[in-house]
């Protein structure tokens, strides 16, 4: 096996300035899109739920498209496909004076759209596993619907959301790395350009998977600190978490002597 | 314990005091071909404590939750304070009130469940405070400071704080009984609020809603504590598959049934 080590240990260590605007972009293409695709999915989810059969058809028929089409299909559709029958086409833009690829906005509107639609079923069950009686309780207090959502239905279907919400999360990042198809330079697509040309392909796909893992594992700690604090919240005795658990058993005064003393 | 309810006696906006407050006039609803309720008809004069019994399955709990009509009615007519209950009269028939004005209409009638239903995401406190601050759009300030109040006299002071699952059923039933009474209510419809505790619990939550019933405030209760009922109802009525079979005072349904079927119904549960 022929194994690169120093190209190894410089292109994880020392990656290049464009390696890492590609790091840099997957992160804020995967944070965007979910916090669209969480908005989006909320408005599709209370479409769903609607008193009118037009909004609650349209609910419908967009999460069964969404969800039954291959999101690298969807992205080529939106990108490629809109813009070569002429009928949209994603131009560069200038805001907050950064130059934005249109391919970046493609690529955040077909995420945001493709991650909408699994969010909006998350949401959906997480509303309807809050107990009836709750909104019940809301009606005699004389809440309207629409205030019982607010205090108290969604609230509570957050905790129960937020998991699953973090899964989406962990794959979207994941699956940015298909954004290389219509020319996005997040860090998959860079490291093929290195690769291409360095011929070191094992090498710096190693270091790529190496990145990926570190920003799910990161974003693992984010998410149990999150679970957390909503339990805090709703009075669940909180079992702190491995480190703290790690460091106050190496801390703390052996358990005799702490008898002894009190 | 001081007067729970200090609003409730002089209610403002009354027709005429000597009006019933409820005011139940031939309710029937069906389900399924079958008859729930059955032409029921009864009043609730101010300050009267009205207790509903009689076998499971009777319709109380049904007729009870129509009185705030979180279950609607096919006929008949209910008036609450002079108002119509859930529906508006039109040249074209009955129209259902709005969620706004149902909500509205809600607001003078305070309600306890028989699985006490409390905001799980909030203390103790909180949820007695939440509906005055948020909904009623009352000062903060105060509405907390009233909302201590009331989750004192409930005798849970040091557990205000409290998250709801880590309160034993009983306190959180008199958490919910507290939360009901921070809207001020002219009429407070308890549904079998001691059916889902454990034995040694019940008399808490009976204490709290005797105590409220000594300060006037009008009530109607669905139980099965015949004890308790007989205590501190003015007035007992009877139901048997939908309809309101027997009425009287204690005295008189307890000891002189009229009706068989309540003769062996009190039989039973005795």
């Amino acid at each position: 096996m022929k194994f690169d080590w120093s190209f190894f240990w410089q292109s994880l260590f020392t990656p290049s300035p464009a390696f890492l605007a590609g790091f840099a972009l997957t992160i804020v293409i995967s944070i965007i899109a979910m916090v669209l695709a969480i908005l989006v999915g909320l408005l599709v989810a209370l479409a769903a739920r609607s008193r009118w059969l037009v909004l609650r058809a349209g609910a419908g028929i967009y999460i069964w498209v969404v969800r039954g089409t291959p999101v690298l299909v969807q992205l080529v559709i939106i990108y490629l496909g809109l813009a070569a029958a002429g009928v949209f086409r994603f131009e560069d833009q200038y805001w907050f004076g950064f130059l934005i690829r249109g391919a970046v906005i493609a690529a955040i509107v077909g995420l945001t759209i493709h991650e909408s639609a699994y969010i909006s079923e998350i949401i959906r069950s997480g509303l309807e596993a809050v107990d009836r009686g709750q909104s019940e309780a809301a009606a005699a207090l004389s809440m309207t619907p629409a205030q019982a959502m607010r205090w108290i239905i969604l609230p509570q279907a957050l905790r129960t959301m937020v998991p699953p919400f973090g899964n989406e999360f962990n794959s979207l990042m994941k699956t940015t790395s298909i954004l290389s198809i219509i020319g996005v330079s997040e860090m998959f697509l860079v490291a093929q350009s290195i690769s291409s040309v360095t011929f070191k392909t094992f090498e710096i796909f190693i270091v790529v998977a190496l990145y990926y893992l570190a920003l799910t594992t990161v974003w693992t700690v984010i998410q149990a600190s999150i679970e957390r604090s909503l339990n805090r919240r709703i009075g669940i005795p909180v079992r702190s978490s491995m480190g703290a658990r790690l460091w106050s058993t190496l801390t703390s005064v052996p358990f005799r002597e702490r008898k002894a003393t009190a | 314990m001081t007067n729970l309810n200090e609003h409730s006696a002089s209610s403002e906006a009354a027709p005429s005091s000597t009006d019933p407050l409820v005011r139940v006039s031939h309710v029937s609803r069906s389900l399924g071909g079958q008859k729930i309720l059955d032409d029921c008809s009864f009043d609730v004069r101010r300050g009267e404590v009205v207790v509903l019994v009689g076998p499971s399955g009777a319709g109380k709990t049904t007729l009870l939750r129509t009185i705030n009509h979180l279950e609607s009615h096919d006929e008949g007519e209910i008036y609450v304070a002079g108002d119509r209950v859930g529906y508006r009269q039109t040249s074209r028939g009955r129209v259902e009130l709005s969620a706004r004005e149902l909500a509205r209409q809600r607001r003078h009638t305070g309600f306890v469940f028989q699985h006490f239903n409390l905001f799980p995401h909030m203390t103790a406190v909180q949820n007695v405070w939440h509906t005055p601050v948020h909904i009623l759009r009352e000062n903060k300030v105060e509405a907390k400071d009233r909302a201590r109040a009331l989750i004192d006299r409930v005798g849970l002071g040091p557990k205000a704080d409290a998250h709801p699952r880590n309160l034993s059923g009983g306190q959180q039933q008199r958490v919910a009984i507290a939360r009901a009474l921070a809207m001020r209510p002219k009429l407070m419809l308890f549904d079998e609020p001691t059916s889902a505790l454990d034995p040694e619990m019940v008399g808490e939550v009976l204490a709290v809603m005797k105590d409220l019933a000594s300060s006037h405030m009008t009530m109607v209760i669905v139980t099965h504590e015949m004890g308790f009922a007989r205590e501190v109802a003015d007035r007992v009525i009877v139901m048997d598959q939908g309809r309101i079979i027997e009425e009287g005072s204690p005295d008189a349904v307890f000891t002189a049934p009229r009706n068989e079927r309540t003769a062996s119904f009190l039989a039973q549960v005795r």
